[in-house]
């Protein structure tokens, strides 16, 4: 897994890329929780291989912390596999997502 | 084609490069692919942390197999007896507040595979699980 930060007015997108699994959900969850209080923040899944429920789990504090430190965040660039988790856990209703970060930041804006 | 590996986090990671490698193979889609890692980092990540109380060694074997238009896996391990199936499913309906952190890993193995079934025999547990090839979704 990869993480990638850039800051794109008027947000921060973190793209992530690789597996998010067991394996390096820690890795995910230290670098987006440490980004929970930005304004607007858009998670750029494009490169995603697959979620499992240890990534499940990041993303869902993620967005407890931003919501709770009234920040707004989105996903975006789920590809068909990842999305298929995220409706399956019933986590999609609980996100803003869209198809890729421009959409994302204007939505937020 | 079959792998034996350690419980822990290397052992895992021997297994799920060891389905990459006969995905590959058998030229699976990534579909399926990215469902069968999902499974695969559920239940092992799950036996490795939770399946051996008392500490020490242990082992897990996988077995992998394409037969009649499904793909079969077979997990093993000689970790403490668990049903994965007797687990009560999550509420998925629960606002955000609410919502449990964890909890969804064996809800998602049951989702994402067509046919799972336990058994616990001489002190291993055994889980078979199998996907079809076709309309992984």
């Amino acid at each position: 897994m990869e993480i990638r930060e850039d800051r794109r007015e008027p947000g921060l997108v973190v793209a992530v890329s690789g597996r998010v699994d067991s394996n390096s959900a820690g890795e995910l969850e230290a670098a987006l929780l440490a980004r929970a209080g930005e304004p607007r923040l858009v998670v750029d899944l494009g490169a995603v291989e697959y979620v499992s429920s240890a990534g499940l789990r990041v993303f869902l504090m993620l967005a407890k912390k931003c919501k709770a430190g009234g920040g707004k965040m989105a996903l975006c660039g789920l590809a068909p596999g990842v999305k298929q988790v995220f409706d399956l856990a019933g986590f999609t209703p609980l996100f803003t997502v869209e198809p890729d970060a421009a959409a994302a930041l204007a939505r937020l804006a | 084609m079959q792998v034996r590996a350690d419980n822990t986090a290397e052992g895992v990671a021997r297994v799920t490069a060891a389905f990459d490698a006969f995905a590959e193979e058998r030229a699976l889609s990534t579909l399926l692919i990215g469902s069968v890692q999902v499974v695969l980092d559920e239940l092992l990540s799950n036996t490795v942390k939770a399946g051996y109380p008392g500490g020490g060694p242990g082992t897990i074997e996988a077995t992998f197999e394409v037969a009649d238009g499904l793909l079969h896996v077979t997990l093993v391990d000689d970790g403490v007896e668990f049903d994965p199936l007797a687990r009560e499913d999550p509420d998925l309906a629960a606002p955000l507040e609410e919502r449990p952190i964890g909890g969804l890993g064996i809800y998602l193995v049951k989702q994402l595979m067509d046919d799972v079934a336990y058994e616990r025999q001489d002190g291993w547990n055994r889980l078979r699980l199998a996907k079809k090839l076709e309309d992984p979704i």
